[in-house]
């Protein structure tokens, strides 16, 4: 069996009377690149420093490769973490805060010279050896912290948003590498995040969560076509969210909506009252009259120019209004306020969530329907 | 013309420079005066009369280093300067590391009473010492014993700001980030946090030598005789009996220690934090160095 299995058994973080990690249970088999992505504050940072050991859980267990380190003290783990703000030693040269952590594992002189040069070669900073930290631009910074975690080889690597403080042309360069360097030394990574596109891109698999708990964790493709919540909907690109009546039709669903009825794939299992999810870009507007399963009529009432794509507001028959991304391709239409269409939903895309979400609930049915990020 | 200067708001503030220079003149000038007397190659002290060293090296039993009552003075000086120097900083770091890691019940109080030095009126500082020593711990009793106390007691609450100041900038990550790659948690504080600490930890000795030597109340309370008169108690004393201008040329001295003191303490911290942005924690020390001229 190779290293860096971590498993998390009923993991509790109490702060006070602030319940930070609310019971989390969580397998990342040895060498997955995993993502936990949410909030601030929903406790994904609070549960990395735990694994990391810079905070003690209040219950539950971390085992790594099967054995329970949940009292092992940080500097004896074989997990290593890159911190958001690098963390480097400012009084030490580049070379110096490599080698750092060899010192502590009782490697010899040539060895940790040879492990330091090839590591600062994987994350190429060849070069930058004799400087000093504070000369470095943030992304060779980011470098040298990668570097500093690597040189130890340890099973585990955490990563608690290492690209948040740079900028965005930076965040897809070093992506890519991470993700090379990640696939080449066959580590699993687990990375923090609240950034979508860093988690799809990635990830293997993807850890949603809200208020201390896991609200979903599959891989992102899964997460971002059949999110179970409409939390994990919104906070994967943007959705519409639809207040159905959802009933059981064979393999999937009959979503209700008003006076029409639209098929679902979705599970039988979801029936029920609740919430039907559909992304922008699936929605397709069509010719009005074009007949057909799951076509609603209805009218377009407001166009957004956003450069690749139209976002068109269509109010439907029944009084929702929903919102559709049409690509600027150069072959579909121009829509204009007032031109009536058919809003074609797909079954395949028109899925019934878990549940229903507060502010739908508050808010008068209609305009509230449109949840865009 | 000071009239364009006040309706055009881009102009230079000619005003407040003037005045910031008159300050500085004016706050300077006694200094000057006193260092010139000390030059005098006369006896007085309140008329010219020509230039001189003899007032420090001079072969009478007047000058510095001629009358054995100064040379003591300095040399008790410099020694209480030395001790308290060497033992409120390592005391002050140890605290401050206490301090920024204490969280919860009894941190708040005890900040406070970090601090409270600090604030304390000196008189009623020493008064409070005085009275501890004569009659509680009367087998420290006054002496040289009592003042290094005294100094270190009232100097370490500086250092706990000082090398605070610096612990925040630092911020607790590079402490995990240690522990995280292997440090145990004693290397955590030799390889990593005393090195960055270095800055403060030489502003902190040189603050307290600079507090110390010139401190005269805690001094002046906590002395048990004349082997433990330090130069501004000589310098007092000598003021109201006999004056001659080797008081000026003590004071100078004084004055030269001092400054050095702090001319090194700047410069090592510039050394230590060569490439950082930022200067919180060199503002500090200047704040605190105006605000102990005690």
């Amino acid at each position: 069996m190779s290293e860096g299995d971590i498993r998390l058994e009923g993991l509790v973080k109490r702060y006070g009377d602030v319940l930070a990690v609310d019971g989390i249970d969580l397998h990342v088999p040895a060498g997955e690149f995993f993502t936990m992505l949410g909030p601030s504050g929903c406790g994904k940072t609070t549960t990395l420093r735990m694994i990391a050991g810079f905070e003690r859980p209040d219950e539950g267990e971390i085992l790594l490769d099967g054995s329970d380190m949940s009292s092992t003290p940080p500097h004896k783990r074989r997990v290593n973490t890159v911190f958001q703000n690098y963390a480097l030693f400012t009084h030490k040269t580049v070379a110096e805060n490599v080698g750092f952590g060899l010192r502590y594992q009782k490697v010899s002189k040539d060895e940790t010279n040879r492990r330091v040069r090839a590591v600062m070669e994987m994350v190429q900073i060849s070069e930058l050896g004799e400087r000093r930290t504070s000369e470095l631009s943030g992304g060779q910074q980011q470098r040298v912290a990668l570097a500093r975690a690597l040189v130890l080889e340890a099973p585990v690597l955490l990563l608690d948003e290492p690209l948040g403080a740079l900028d965005a042309r930076l965040r897809l360069d070093l992506q890519v590498e991470l993700k090379r360097i990640q696939e080449q030394l066959e580590v699993t990574f687990i990375y923090v995040t609240h950034d979508q596109d860093e988690a799809l891109t990635m990830s293997d698999r993807v850890a949603v969560m809200k208020d201390g708990k896991i609200e979903q964790c599959d891989v992102p493709q899964k997460l971002y076509e059949e999110p179970s919540t409409a939390f994990v909907a919104n906070f994967l690109g943007s959705a519409n969210l639809l207040s159905v009546e959802a009933r059981a039709a064979g393999a999937g669903c009959d979503v209700i909506l008003g006076s029409f009825t639209l098929k679902s794939e979705s599970s039988p299992e979801q029936a029920g009252t609740g919430t039907a999810m559909i992304r922008p870009e699936y929605v397709k507007l069509e010719p009005h009259g074009s007949e057909g399963e799951n076509r609603i009529p209805g009218m377009v009432e407001e166009v957004v120019y956003m450069g690749f794509h139209q976002d068109v507001r269509v109010r439907l028959a029944n009084g929702d209004l929903i919102r559709a991304d049409v690509p600027n391709d150069g072959d579909s239409p121009e829509y204009e306020q007032g031109n009536a269409v058919a809003v074609h939903l797909r079954a395949a895309n028109l899925r019934v969530l878990d549940d229903y979400p507060d502010e739908l609930a508050d808010k008068p049915a209609g305009d509230a329907d449109i949840a865009a990020l | 013309m000071s009239t364009t200067s006040l309706r055009n708001p881009w102009g230079k503030p000619r005003w407040l420079v003037g005045i910031t220079w008159v300050y500085i003149l004016w706050s300077l000038l006694p200094v000057l005066l006193a260092i010139r007397f000390a030059f005098n190659s006369g006896r007085s002290r309140t008329s010219l009369q020509g230039w001189s060293t003899k007032w420090f090296f001079g072969d009478n039993s007047f000058s510095v280093f001629g009358d054995p009552t100064l040379q003591d003075a300095l040399t008790h000086s410099l020694v209480l300067a030395g001790l308290a120097m060497l033992i409120a900083t390592p005391l002050g770091i140890m605290l401050a590391i206490g301090l920024q890691r204490w969280r919860g019940r009894g941190s708040g109080p005890a900040n406070i009473v970090a601090l409270l030095p600090l604030v304390t009126p000196e008189l009623v500082f020493a008064v409070g010492l005085f009275l501890l020593f004569t009659t509680a711990m009367t087998t420290i009793g006054l002496g040289t014993t009592a003042q290094v106390i005294g100094h270190v007691t009232f100097s370490m609450s500086f250092v706990v700001v000082i090398v605070r100041g610096r612990l925040i900038t630092i911020g607790p990550d590079v402490e995990e980030a240690a522990a995280d790659l292997g440090a145990p948690p004693l290397a955590v504080i030799w390889r990593v946090l005393l090195p960055l600490l270095a800055p403060a930890v030489a502003a902190s000795l040189l603050i307290v030598f600079a507090l110390s030597i010139d401190d005269f109340v805690v001094s002046q309370y906590l002395a048990s005789g004349a082997d433990t008169t330090t130069v501004p108690m000589r310098i007092y004393a000598q003021a109201r009996a006999a004056p001659t201008p080797a008081l000026n040329a003590l004071a100078t001295l004084m004055l030269a220690f001092t400054l050095i003191a702090l001319g090194l303490a700047y410069a090592i911290f510039r050394f230590f934090s060569r490439g950082e942005k930022g200067g919180s924690a060199i503002e500090q020390i200047a704040s605190i160095d105006s605000g102990g001229g005690r």
